[in-house]
């Protein structure tokens, strides 16, 4: 057993010395809370003296994960903890507030007539974390960062050059009309952070790795534990200011599993969480101590038709696959009942969505007809649809259409594959590509027209986004119209997107499935929470969140 | 000792293995039971269609209004979340359950033995070259490189199984070359070489038929560690996708659900262990009998 | 002599192996089948921008070059970066070594306890009934798939009896309750070495159901092991011969018998530790213990060449390793191994 000992010995200095070489991300996590080490929620406060407050804390589990912390580069979940952290120039409130933005680094705005030229006044005194002045330097230099060398850089395309009038003043010149407030409030890609980070990034390509940030947003990551854990504390120098009911820290810890979550709230080990599982939302829709919030979402799923080959070059065959859809089935089991039939592409409350859109029902006799029709009569054909192997939603779904296209005599398979391998296949040869793609899809910032209208079915040579290979001249001069009447003439606009939507699901390039709901589950010991349709990767802001009293 | 026949006359020694092996199965208590729950397993994957209640769901037919049912008379082991009988899932499961792992150690045998038989025939540098190959697969933790090359092949029942012949074609290299090696020298090859027979006849005549005892019962015992990897790789949804039924994938569907609808993951996992853990203990019983091990 | 010339050959024929492993693993890793520059930047990016990270990953280039490239690289310690996390590999790596290391450590720990003394019953009861019941249990836990164990481990002891904590490594709470210092990285030496009770007791708690579901299998295989070897002992003359002289029979199989059949039981220990490496994979899942299996599974659903890579090069290092280290102490317990 001796030499065992020493076979583990020799293991666990092996390891020893291999994560040594690891730096200490970890150093400044362990300082920090010693410094209250008082804290211990369980001691009975004495009437008498009155000691410092404890630091009031905010335990959240979180699903999402870091897929960078450049805020440059930022596109994806880790929005989530990046969103506390950086500011845009405004923020976009949620549909139906009194204001349609809140102003942020920006105090106000305003544009040209033909919304070719934007002016914004930058407010005063606001510093990064990394105490650097915010400034119209600052702002032009993240801005100009955002759009050549982005993540989301795709937003700002039309912007010809940005420019600083003075210092508190920052001047956007297009090349083409377009609603620069609502671009700059976009969750990603308008994100204005130090000059100072930008050049140090600029230099070391890891800078930003272990979570180092230089933003203005009323907290800070104060440390980084990959796969497990961040760390927030307010940033005491924030513009906004804090009242004793803001959190002094945030905790979150990162718990992919839905159900590890649940059990984490129930048992008091987090006040908030971000996913449970759908079958078990009955715990919590009924129970007194919990809020149970059903919201509208930026989320739908839509599926494309490969337009390209026979037999769904036709459009009376579309036509019949779209009645063949079990649509209630679908929302059923694929979302628990929690979502709603898409009216096109354009996800319910996000801009231009229209209750005057029509939709398909699920009409199997109708769906033979129109088979009959277009010279299919009992079907006869096989179809291939493919969907994202990372999406159990649509794994849940998807089988549901292949039985019902059964039912109209079509043959389909389906085929769970990686969700970048899937655009891969679709965008290299549509010749060979799938007969259907399933894809959740979600505008970028909170314009479903110039996004899912345009990204999706609006045909360019080399397709972008538009996979059904579509191509259609009415719908996209229609588009076109829209797109540039957006800021000079919201209503037009909006009544030319209506045309293209209704010309869309009458000639059915692709099937829109369902609208998501978003869902909340907020325990009574929290109050603040208000959700934003806009901001779907963020579910929670610090900043809005306090304890109940 | 050994039961490595001496003479290459296999036809006698074979049967008279065999019944061996078979005496030794009835008696042992354990080895019968396990005998029997894969026989019944291989019956249930044969006639999946005739047994289960519902073969339409088994093979992945939805049924939303039945959404998550719990056991009843009706649906003995409860439903999914689409509404699919379970004890049909698992019914029609048992088919891939089973025959993707022995198609797969089938390959990785077929692969393996000759490479192995004529490393150790032949020596030299070809034993040189097979084996330093062989030593290069080995140096990967088989699931390890099994996973690998599923993701980098795009996941797959299909993809899985390739994936698994390629990591595990070198143990039966290895086999199969100790009993090369021990058979080089023995007077009937030697013989045989003597008269001009060419190597690729000795090879089948001699060599292989010899590697066959201690090959079946490596295989045995592979044969649940194979359906353990399968049902690994479709737990981390490397391996079949849905919806065709997988009892390791009926696991990883039924997880969220444990709290609640404990049902949808609880019997498939069982499937998976009494499957495997009949082939392990079958496979225990053979090892004792035949000793394989000195050939590694 | 004959050692060091054995150590010394074992060791360059390990470092060949590596390299041919470094070959199958990039050719792997680079038949992703996506388009890695394009994943790297995220869904909507425009074709332009798709080229510059091309040919800022260096993916424009002819594999063979690639390479190169790479190898030149590693032997500066640089992997490469992760396409989904973009920080470098080795950080990657090394920030989740402690905890799967802590995990494999003790569930090893817990298998040599169990298995050893379970293999050497099963031996000096052999064909009996004892035999047979630890012969069944042995057989259970190699039988037992790990992600279906973890789950019925943690429906009967956290969701049933509330006596074990789901998840994780620590209660959250503990940073603000009793911080651990970061020494080690493991939590369980770094707590002890501060004295810090309280992080200790939680950290243990924490492991033991994630330790045993992942010592479950090396238990069975230790166990099955031991009994081989010991009933293959207790058969050779000496011990005959021991017996005959009327030494008792617990000295027999505890002393005699047990020293010699550790050879090939450590040979166990060693290949199980791979199997136990693997075993983390799906314990990781289930526990969400934040190690390399966890970050593994993700990379290969996310086609993260640069992360499959990494940790496919270190599995197959610590493998080749761990080996290398089994025959040698091997060959100093019994020298006739490194006649063949």
């Amino acid at each position: 057993m001796k030499r065992f000992t020493l076979f583990v010995s020799l293991l666990v200095a092996l390891s020893v010395i291999l994560s040594a070489c690891a730096p200490a991300t970890e150093a400044p996590a362990a300082e920090a809370p010693a410094e209250q080490p008082a804290a211990a929620p369980t001691a009975m406060p004495e009437p008498t003296e009155a000691p410092p407050p404890a630091p009031k804390v905010l335990k959240i589990a979180n699903t999402a994960n870091i897929t960078t912390w450049d805020p440059v580069a930022s596109f994806s979940t880790e929005a989530a903890y990046m969103a506390n952290v950086y500011e845009q120039l405004l923020r976009i409130n949620p549909p139906g507030s009194a204001e349609k933005y809140a102003p942020l680094l920006a105090t106000s705005w305003k544009s040209n007539e033909d919304g070719t030229a934007w002016t914004f006044n930058l407010r005063e005194g606001v510093i990064f974390h990394d105490g650097e002045p915010m400034n119209a330097d600052a702002v032009v230099k993240s801005l100009d960062a955002a759009r050549t060398s982005g993540g989301a850089s795709f937003i700002w395309w039309m912007v010809d050059s940005i420019e600083a009038v003075d210092d508190l003043t920052v001047q956007f010149n297009l090349t083409s009309s377009a609603p620069i407030d609502l671009i700059a409030s976009s969750l990603y890609g308008a994100w204005i952070v130090s000059p100072k980070a930008l050049d140090a990034a600029a230099a070391d390509e890891n800078y930003w790795a272990n979570g180092v940030e230089a933003g203005t947003g009323p907290y800070m990551i104060e440390s980084y534990t990959p796969d497990q854990e961040i760390v927030f504390q307010k940033f005491e120098n924030y513009w906004g200011g804090f009242t004793d009911k803001n959190y002094d820290t945030v905790l979150v810890q990162i718990v992919p599993e839905a159900l590890t979550q649940q059990q984490m709230l129930e048992g008091g080990d987090v006040d908030l969480v971000t996913r449970v599982p759908a079958e078990n939302y009955d715990s919590f829709r009924n129970n007194p101590d919990y809020t149970f919030l059903e919201e509208p979402s930026f989320f739908n799923y839509v599926g494309y038709f490969n337009t390209l080959r026979a037999p769904l070059d036709n459009v009376k065959v579309r036509q019949a696959l779209s009645y063949a859809i079990p649509y209630d089935d679908i929302i059923k089991i694929g979302a628990k009942g929690l979502g709603t039939q898409s009216r096109g592409p354009v996800p319910a409350g996000v801009w231009p969505w229209s209750p005057d859109v029509p939709q398909y029902t699920y009409d199997l006799d109708k769906a033979r007809e129109l088979l009959k029709e277009a010279g299919h009569e009992g079907g006869g054909f096989s179809m291939r649809i493919t969907y994202a192997a990372e999406n159990d939603t649509e794994a849940a779904f998807v089988p549901l259409i292949k039985d019902s296209f059964a039912q109209i005599g079509v043959d389909a398979t389906v085929e769970a594959i990686g969700f970048s391998q899937q655009w891969d296949e679709a965008k290299s040869d549509p010749a060979n590509a799938q007969d259907m793609f399933i894809v959740l899809y979600w505008p970028t910032y909170s314009d479903a027209g110039s996004d899912n209208l345009w990204s999706l079915f609006y045909y360019t040579e080399k397709p972008f986004f538009n996979l059904s290979y579509w191509n259609n001249e009415t719908y996209n001069t229609t588009l076109d119209e829209a797109i540039g009447s957006t800021v000079t003439d919201p209503a037009t606009s909006q009544v030319k997107y209506v045309d293209a939507m209704k010309l869309l699901v009458d000639e059915a390039p692709g099937v829109f499935f369902f609208d998501t709901k978003a869902v909340f589950i907020i325990p009574n010991s929290i109050e603040g929470f208000q959700y934003n349709l806009n901001y779907p990767f963020v579910q929670y802001f610090f900043y809005q969140l306090s304890p109940a009293q | 000792m050994t039961a490595i026949p001496i003479t290459s006359s296999t036809e006698n020694e074979s049967t008279r293995t065999l019944r061996h092996v078979f005496s030794v199965i009835v008696r042992d208590p354990l080895s019968l039971i396990s005998t029997i729950i894969i026989v019944l397993f291989v019956l249930i994957a044969i006639f999946a269609n005739q047994i289960a209640p519902y073969p339409l769901e088994g093979a992945g037919k939805t049924n939303a209004d039945n959404s998550l049912l719990s056991p009843s008379s009706e649906h003995l082991l409860g439903t999914d979340k689409l509404g699919r009988d379970m004890l049909s899932r698992i019914i029609v499961g048992a088919r891939p359950a089973l025959i993707v792992p022995i198609g797969v150690v089938f390959f990785a045998i077929l692969i393996g033995t000759p490479l192995g038989a004529l490393a150790g025939y032949k020596g030299g540098w070809i034993d040189e070259v097979i084996m330093r190959i062989t030593d290069l697969f080995l140096a990967f933790p088989s699931l390890l490189l099994a996973m690998a090359i599923t993701s980098a092949m795009g996941r797959g029942l299909d993809k899985a199984a390739i994936a698994l012949v390629v990591s595990w074609w070198p143990w039966y290299t290895r086999i199969a070359r100790g009993v090369a090696v021990s058979l080089r020298q023995r007077y009937f090859v030697e013989a045989a070489q003597a008269v001009g027979v060419s190597d690729a006849v000795i090879i089948f005549r001699h060599i292989l038929p010899n590697t066959i005892s201690p090959i079946l019962v490596q295989a045995t015992v592979d044969l649940g560690t194979v359906i353990l990897a399968m049902g690994g790789l479709a737990f981390l949804g490397l391996g079949t996708q849905p919806p065709l039924p997988d009892w390791g994938l009926m696991v990883s569907e039924g997880r969220e659900l444990i709290l609640n609808q404990w049902w949808v993951a609880t019997y498939a996992g069982l499937a998976i262990f009494i499957v495997v853990l009949a082939f392990n203990l079958l496979g225990d019983t053979l090892r004792d009998i035949f000793d394989p091990r000195q050939y590694k | 002599m004959r050692h060091i010339e054995f150590i010394l050959r074992r060791l360059v024929t390990s470092i060949f192996v590596l390299l041919g492993v470094s070959v199958i693993t990039f050719f792997i890793a680079r038949v992703v089948p996506t388009d890695a520059a394009a994943q790297y930047i995220g869904p909507k990016a425009r074709p332009e921008e798709i080229e510059r990270v091309r040919i800022k990953l260096g993916l424009d280039k002819p594999l063979p070059v690639q390479y190169a490239i790479y190898m030149g690289e590693l032997l500066h310690g640089d992997l490469g970066n992760s396409i989904s996390t973009k920080r470098p590999i080795t950080q990657e790596l090394a920030d989740r070594i402690p905890a799967t290391m802590e995990l494999l450590l003790v569930g090893m720990f817990i298998a040599v306890l169990l298995g050893v003394p379970i293999g050497v019953l099963s031996a000096r009861w052999s064909g009996k009934l004892p035999d047979l019941f630890i012969r069944l249990v042995s057989i259970i836990g190699v039988s037992m798939p790990a992600f279906f164990l973890g789950l019925l481990l943690q429906i009967i002891f956290f969701r049933n009896l509330d006596l074990l904590p789901l998840a994780g490594r620590l209660d959250s709470d503990m940073r603000f309750v009793s911080p651990v210092t970061d020494i080690t990285g493991f939590i369980l030496l770094d707590s002890l070495l501060t004295q810090n009770w309280v992080a200790l007791k939680d950290a243990f708690l924490h492991i033991i159901l994630p330790a045993f579901t992942l010592a479950a299998y090396p238990i069975g295989l230790i166990a099955r092991m031991t009994r081989a070897a010991m009933l293959e002992v207790l058969e050779q003359d000496y011990i005959r011969t021991a017996r005959a002289y009327g030494i008792k029979d617990r000295i027999v199989i505890y002393l005699y018998a047990l020293k010699n059949a550790i050879s090939p039981t450590l040979t166990v220990i060693g290949l199980t530790f791979a199997f136990a490496l693997t075993g983390t994979f799906f314990v990781e899942i289930i526990f969400n213990w934040p190690g390399l299996g966890l970050f593994t599974t993700r990379s290969l659903l996310n086609l993260d060449y640069p992360a499959i890579m990494g940790m496919t090069l270190l599995g197959a290092t610590g493998y080749v390793l761990i080996n290398l280290i089994v025959d040698v102490i091997q060959s100093w317990i019994d020298p006739r191994v490194s006649l063949h």
